[in-house]
């Protein structure tokens, strides 16, 4: 496929998932009003619930918004780069340029004293970016190999990544949080008053299972969002540096010297060039990256 | 009670509406895609300006050590000069050229030259050199970039519409010349 090809793909994949996602939230918060129904026999017309359903999720999606950045800059122990090390002073060059071929204000360049291969980059906006290396990627990736990652990070920046994933990851925890709220109260309830919209046991059922639905469904398209993103990030990355192979090598590097014991949390993951956590859980649809050898064949076939 | 005929014209209206913003934003496109075209050829002067700035000062390092090679020497100030001096952005782009020449070759002569190589200074120097090399590199391809987004824009449907409302015709790619497209690459 060409590279354009790959790029479109990707961005129509995105748009359906999101819209998947959005649907989910929405059928989420149309149960709850059942919900209110059968516990509190409150009768709540139906453009109430959403509205305030809505409300909710956007209060809960906007606050785990803000606090983004500063939580991972400080989950990944990272400090800013250091010109006067000359590593760490051509990394900063490599940001600048490769924030030039995207044509973005260059980020903020961080270090993160590690010995393993990776960088992530992270900021609310394009123009508030930061973009983070390990110190064991700036020494054991050559030129061309570093410029590939800063290029597939410079490209999440460009793409609006962040923000995509934060939005994604918020409303996967407003329907977890509103479909949980809901499973306890018809737990509680013991589901046996009924209401007065009707439907009896049969409908407790069918509810439970669709929230227990709900909360396992979001999560895999969350982590079918984060692959797809990967993938353009990577179909991007190749375009702004007209050089693919640099982060194939980049990625092969990866894959021979994976991590046993990766530092920063569980949000962080999908920020990462590579998936830092758990091998066995590394290519499977719980994970929040494509397979290493799949990217690598990808990138060679531009 | 809403009657059918009045649903059938909230429907259109809405959908005029929907076309009426489709429009705005391919206009909107066309005017953004148009700046950023006129952004990507400034930052390429900046770099081009940056690089310029930091010859007196490569001059300065390498004067003690390269005293013999004249030539070569030489050909980095003559360079520089018509850059200073260049009128028309013809000339500025020749000069920019031969500056992009004689610094690969002030640089390859100085690989046999181990006191300057050992040199801080112009280890740093030749650091930043090879960085603007890169920055000038990439503007330009930022720049090809941008007038490729532009010309698809107006040259596809319904773009096309607007572009000859508009006046606005396709532009030119910058033809990177054959002497600069071997910039220097040192590997780290």
């Amino acid at each position: 496929m060409l590279l354009e090809d790959h790029i479109r793909k990707n961005k129509i994949d995105t748009v359906l998932i999101c819209m998947f996602m959005v649907a989910l939230l929405f059928s989420v918060i149309f149960a709850i009003g059942y919900v209110l129904d059968i516990v509190f026999l409150l009768d709540i017309p139906l453009f109430f619930i959403m509205a305030i359903g809505l409300m909710i999720a956007l209060c809960y999606i906007m606050i785990t918004y803000s606090f983004s950045v500063s939580s991972v800059i400080a989950a990944a122990g990272a400090r800013p780069a250091n010109p006067q090390n000359r590593d760490e002073k051509l990394l900063i060059y490599k940001v600048e340029e490769m924030s030039l071929a995207a044509g973005l204000p260059t980020p903020k360049v961080y270090v993160q004293d590690s010995k393993d291969i990776n960088a992530f980059a992270t900021g609310r906006k394009p123009d508030e970016a930061i973009i983070c290396a390990t110190t064991g990627a700036i020494q054991q990736l050559n030129n061309e190999e570093l410029e590939g990652v800063i290029g597939h990070e410079m490209s999440h920046i460009r793409n609006h990544d962040i923000l995509v994933m934060t939005v994604t990851v918020g409303i996967v925890g407003a329907i977890a949080l509103l479909a949980e709220i809901a499973l306890r109260s018809l737990f509680w309830s013991g589901g046996g008053r009924g209401g007065k919209k009707g439907g009896g046991p049969i409908l407790i059922v069918v509810l439970v299972v669709s929230f227990v639905f709900a909360i396992l469904f979001s999560r895999l398209t969350y982590l079918a969002i984060s692959r797809r993103r990967e993938y353009l990030a990577d179909a991007d990355g190749a375009y702004l540096t007209r050089n693919p192979e640099g982060l194939a090598a980049a990625l092969e590097k990866i894959k021979n010297d994976l991590p046993d014991d990766p530092k920063g949390s569980k949000t962080v993951a999908p920020l990462y060039i590579a998936n830092p956590y758990k091998r066995a859980l590394r290519n499977s649809i719980w994970s929040t990256h494509p397979p290493l050898d799949e990217r690598i064949r990808r990138l060679r076939s531009m | 009670m809403i009657e059918l005929w009045q649903i059938i014209v909230i429907i259109i209206a809405l959908i005029f509406v929907g076309i009426l913003f489709w429009f705005w934003s391919f206009y909107n496109r066309i005017i953004r895609s148009e700046n950023r075209i006129d952004n990507a050829w400034a930052q390429i002067d900046v770099q081009l300006k940056r690089r310029a700035d930091l010859i007196p000062n490569l001059m300065e390092t390498v004067k003690g050590y390269m005293n013999h090679e004249r030539g070569t020497l030489e050909a980095v100030t003559k360079a520089r000069a018509s850059i200073m001096s260049a009128k028309t952005p013809q000339e500025s782009m020749d000069a920019n050229n031969m500056l992009t020449g004689a610094l690969k070759t002030l640089f390859a002569v100085a690989e046999s030259y181990p006191d300057l190589k050992a040199s801080q200074n112009f280890l740093s120097l030749q650091d930043e050199l090879t960085h603007t090399e890169e920055k000038i590199a990439y503007s330009r391809q930022h720049f090809n970039d941008s007038v490729l987004v532009f010309n698809n824009t107006i040259e596809t449907f319904p773009g096309v519409v607007f572009a000859k409302r508009m006046d606005k015709k396709e532009k030119q790619m910058l033809q990177i010349p054959e002497a600069s497209r071997e910039v220097p690459k040192v590997s780290f």
